[in-house]
């Protein structure tokens, strides 16, 4: 490792990846610091297909989406920092100074601009209030994913699964496929969470009940877990008293959201964005902390990981452009708000003297609508016009807009 | 009052209730139909001048106690003498053990659970309290006077983290504000020292986060928090190192008492023939008591739950904070019609409740602990909790603190709390057994008291041994604990020069707490290793953060296999029956094998 480099990527799942060789491609010298000893991030566990659609046109396991990635990083000889951990993180004249650990010893790195590809953590059984007991059997479904996939461990044989975000229902069929009995797929929402195809796939097909406006409220067990008590919810997603079931089982597994993991840009002072949880971005979805750039989950929850790939080159690409000197972000940057119907949009900035010509936006609608039509305008000029039909609230909009000629701030809306 | 008067009174609660006298206790037998009803002719029978204490025995229908006992059933202690034999791995029988190896006696302590302090001694707060609060005279109040001054000292030898930055209990009125005027005045007298009345701006500079409402308060600068499981397994940890010996996962089932002695204690794992006994079993030390023929006393459960805050509350308190018992926040007030005598009602009830007003506390991790409640049960184990309790306790400690919100909650735990319905401590050598100490009803303030009780345990079970053996001080009794690095409190060049020592502290498994794969280790090669998923989380706090294990468990697993020489699939959460997962997948593979 050496003491200075253009570009350091932390994390090195889909999105760090994709920066790293976006800012390698762009002749920057770019050090990519991961936590765990191989590269690829949570995509190491995520062995079903269905990776890679968009952008191959191929559906890849998640390691072999992985390992695209990973041989162009090695092509370019972009370097690793493997099994390294990110101590610090503080903000020094042009750059960033990062204090490393690892078991070589705690290193001082010092970085001209900065990707933080940091990925997300999920909500856990006690955050969402599931009461009663604690016995061992209840866990979150992206750590029951690493103990099937990863190690090799079967967690469970009778297993409820709270949550129908695409986590959730991938494990329900994982587990089914490996012998567990999988009794049912509660959600607290009126609708699914994850992708129409991955109830379909994961559900249909192999007979597991989905319960909608049901939640967990209890757990039993004093060792291992007996039974969970489920309970429908109201349009306020409380328990409605008098509708409690008891459902045997020794498993629990919550998939109820994710959430950015953002404590190295809170240390950082970055400033975050209500809606998504990420730092603020511009185009090149660098932060309002100047030099330090967010990609991938950690700058919003994704579904599909094409668009964190793609996201994560734009940061790379931006990245290496101001390690490098060869851009300067304008002074003022315009602001994005999102309207009617829309619950986020990244970026939320836009920087004059970035690419305006074809700017991608990711949205994301309130709810599920038939149909719909995106529309995004700056003061009486339309920027870009999709529309959609129906319109899901777990899948991302992806629009382009050609900004080269605006009339004030944007406006994002879903009509 | 009399025993005729008693039944009298007892006949409007139900009449199934039966009083008598026996071996200077009141009993009461009979059975009832609702746990409260049971509670409240255990409270009625309270004098303390006439008995020795309550024991109430009478039956809840549809009620019956289970007890949880280990699943390992074999002989490894079966013919084994000792000394002194220890009942209870809480941080009382952990620090009397300790106590005992000043002197050169054979010391083992059998604990019904997985790992030391799984009780109570790990689901409280953490306040070494200060001890305004209890009456004088009261064996709490001794102990905890006494216990708080030996904190500091016992702290440092252990290696564990304590930090005496006070407590603080707000008043909303003038009037309140002389009531604490009187607290502190009597403070002296009880032997407390360090309280200060302050006004609102004084306070401030103790703690920043004074209630809007407040006036001011009491400053009781002898208060601190430690952690209460770290303390307990310390505690455990230096007896080891002195030549104790502790026996997990070992119930006592039965004894043997033979002319005024135990001569037999029998377990799930053989009879053991000890000298002497001390009962340190928490919620069950009645039953303990009981077997030993020494029972004076009756355990009721009392609950409380603690909500542990993210460290990013960290900022909402500074001491451990609440407002005084008889305060009536704004929002209470609402609920109060404004007449004199139904405020006054009103503040008796909310000063008669059994917690010490404590609401926040800045945990020495850095977190903040919102509560507790208490709340009578029948259960002696019932840890569980519930979104009603947890909400309560928001709404209530919301008037303490503002700021406090639920999208802050990372964790909430219940202990079940031991007392008596004397409500002080049973701290004594055995009445009808010679040979039985009793360190029982320890409740709040136990985590303060334990260290001064043991020392009264041990002196008296030295002097009882010494009838008819020689007691001989053990002169290379080490107090000191040989403690492991913790690697957060270390600077970055103290962290480097020990991971070229040892590389295992280079590498982070935990993300959340920053935890090394070294500080794992140490868990596990310390001087009574524990292989289990908790027993490691409760020691260097991996599973403890923000994502509570969902990213570390599968590695912490691996360690945990690794270093005991287990399979994966044999590590445990903490019971042994506590499975974490049940064997290979049909494909029987994971990538990384």
């Amino acid at each position: 490792m050496k003491s200075e480099y253009d570009v350091v990527v932390i994390g090195g799942g889909p999105a760090g990846l994709s920066s790293a060789i976006a800012a390698a491609q762009d002749g920057a010298q770019v050090l990519v610091v991961e936590r765990e000893a191989q590269l690829g991030g949570i995509l190491k566990q995520c062995v079903h297909d269905g990776f890679g659609l968009t952008r191959y046109g191929e559906a890849l396991t998640g390691p072999e989406y992985a390992e695209r990635d990973i041989d162009e990083v090695r092509v370019l000889g972009v370097e690793e920092a493997l099994s390294t951990f990110v101590l610090e993180a503080r903000g020094v004249d042009c750059g960033v100074e990062l204090t490393l650990s690892n078991r070589d010893g705690i290193h001082h790195v010092k970085a001209a601009a900065l990707v933080l590809a940091t990925g997300c953590r999920e909500r856990t059984a006690r955050q969402i209030q599931i009461h009663g007991d604690r016995p061992s059997g209840i866990m979150t479904a992206g750590c029951a994913q690493n103990l099937v996939n990863l190690q090799g461990m079967l967690p469970g044989k009778r297993v409820v699964i709270l949550g129908s975000g695409d986590i959730g229902l991938i494990m329900a069929r994982r587990l089914t496929l490996e012998g567990a009995e999988v009794v049912g797929v509660y959600e607290a929402k009126k609708k699914v969470s994850g992708l129409v195809r991955n109830v379909v796939q994961c559900l249909d097909d192999f007979g597991i009940p989905l319960h909608l406006s049901t939640t967990v409220t209890r757990a039993f067990g004093r060792e291992r877990l007996e039974a969970v008590e489920v309970c429908q919810v109201d349009d306020t997603l409380r328990p409605i008293a008098g509708t409690e079931e008891l459902i045997k089982c020794d498993t629990l597994i919550v998939s109820v959201g994710l959430i950015p993991e953002n404590e190295l840009a809170a240390s950082l002072g970055i400033e975050m964005c209500q809606q998504t949880r990420g730092p603020l971005v511009d185009q090149g979805f660098q932060t309002l902390a100047k030099g330090i750039f967010s990609a991938g989950n950690s700058l919003s929850v994704n579904d599909l990981v094409d668009y964190v790939s793609e996201g994560g080159a734009r940061a790379g690409h931006a990245a290496a452009a101001h390690a490098l000197g060869t851009h300067q972000r304008a002074k003022n940057l315009i602001r994005v708000d999102v309207g009617e119907r829309l619950s986020s949009c990244v970026p939320q900035l836009v920087d004059l003297n970035g690419d305006l010509s074809r700017v991608v936006f990711y949205l994301r609608s309130d709810g599920d609508y038939p149909e719909g039509r995106v529309i995004m305008r700056s003061g009486s000029r339309e920027l870009a016009y999709k529309r959609l039909k129906p319109v899901h609230q777990a899948e991302t909009i992806r629009i382009e807009a050609d900004l080269t000629e605006l009339d004030g701030d944007i406006l994002a809306m879903l009509i | 009052m009399n025993l005729k008067r008693l039944r009298r009174e007892l006949r409007k609660l139900d009449a199934g209730i039966v009083a008598s006298e026996r071996d200077g206790c009141v009993l009461l037998e009979g059975e009832v139909d609702d746990y409260a009803t049971a509670f409240a002719a255990g409270k009625l029978a309270v004098d303390k001048d006439r008995y020795l204490g309550v024991l109430n025995d009478i039956k809840v229908r549809g009620f019956e106690q289970k007890v949880s006992l280990p699943a390992e059933s074999d002989h490894s202690l079966d013919g084994v003498k000792c000394d002194v034999l220890v009942i209870g791995g809480g941080i009382t029988g952990c620090a009397v053990a300790r106590e005992l190896r000043r002197h050169q006696l054979s010391v083992l302590l059998v604990e019904k659970g997985p790992d030391v302090a799984s009780g109570q001694s790990s689901r409280n707060g953490g306040v070494v309290h200060v001890g305004v609060n209890f009456s004088k005279g009261s064996q709490k109040l001794r102990y905890c006077v006494r216990g708080n001054a030996m904190y500091r000292k016992l702290a440092h030898d252990l290696h564990v983290p304590y930090e005496n930055k006070g407590q603080v209990t707000f008043a909303r009125t003038k009037v309140e504000m002389l009531a604490l005027e009187y607290v502190h005045r009597t403070a002296l007298d009880k032997g407390v020292v360090g309280t200060k009345v302050m006004d609102r701006d004084e306070l401030r500079k103790v703690e920043p986060s004074v209630p809007e409402w407040s006036v001011g308060g009491l400053f009781m600068g002898t208060g601190g928090i430690t952690s209460p499981y770290l303390m307990t397994i310390a505690l455990a940890e230096n007896a080891v190192e002195n030549g104790a010996t502790v026996a997990l996962n070992t119930a006592v089932l039965d004894m043997k008492v033979k002319d005024g002695l135990i001569v037999e204690v029998s377990t799930n794992r053989g009879t053991i023939r000890p000298k002497a006994v001390v009962n340190a079993a928490g919620v069950y030390a009645d039953v303990i008591a009981q077997m030993a023929d020494d029972r004076t006393f009756t355990i009721h459960p009392r609950v409380g739950t603690n909500i542990v805050m993210d460290k990013k509350a960290g900022w909402m308190v500074n001491t451990s904070m609440g407002k005084t018992p008889f305060t009536l926040t704004p929002k209470q007030l609402e609920d109060v019609p404004a007449d004199l005598f139904s405020r006054a009602k009103a503040m008796v009830a909310s000063a008669s409740s059994h917690t010490k007003g404590i609401a926040l506390i800045h945990t020495v991790d850095g977190n903040v602990l919102v509560g507790p409640n208490a709340d009578e049960v029948p259960d002696r184990e019932d840890t569980s909790t519930s979104r009603e309790v947890v909400e309560k306790i928001l709404r209530s400690q919301q008037e303490v603190q503002g700021a406090v919100s639920a999208s802050d909650i990372i964790a909430y735990f219940t202990g079940v709390r031991s007392p008596t319905y004397e409500e002080d401590f049973v701290v004594r050598p055995g009445i009808r057994t010679r040979n039985v100490f009793e360190a029982a009803g320890i409740q709040s303030p136990g985590l303060t008291a334990a260290p001064a009780i043991a020392v009264d345990i041990a002196s008296w079970v030295c002097d009882y041994l010494s009838d008819a053996m020689d007691v001989l001080s053990n002169k290379s009794f080490n107090p000191v604990r040989q403690a492991s690095p913790v690697l957060a409190g270390l600077s970055l060049e103290e962290r480097d020069l020990l991971v070229h020592e040892n590389p295992d502290y280079g590498e982070i498994v935990c993300r959340c707490e920053e935890i090394s794969k070294g500080e794992i280790l140490d868990v596990l090669r310390s001087p009574l290793p524990v292989y289990t998923v908790d027993a490691v989380k409760r020691r260097c706090r991996p599973g403890m953060g923000r994502c509570q294990g969902a990213f570390c468990l599968p590695a912490v697993m691996r360690i945990i296999a690794d270093e005991a020489g287990i399979a994966y699939q044999d590590v445990v959460k903490g019971d042994s029956r506590a499975r974490i997962v049940f064997g290979p997948t049909k494909e029987g593979k994971g990538t990384l094998l």
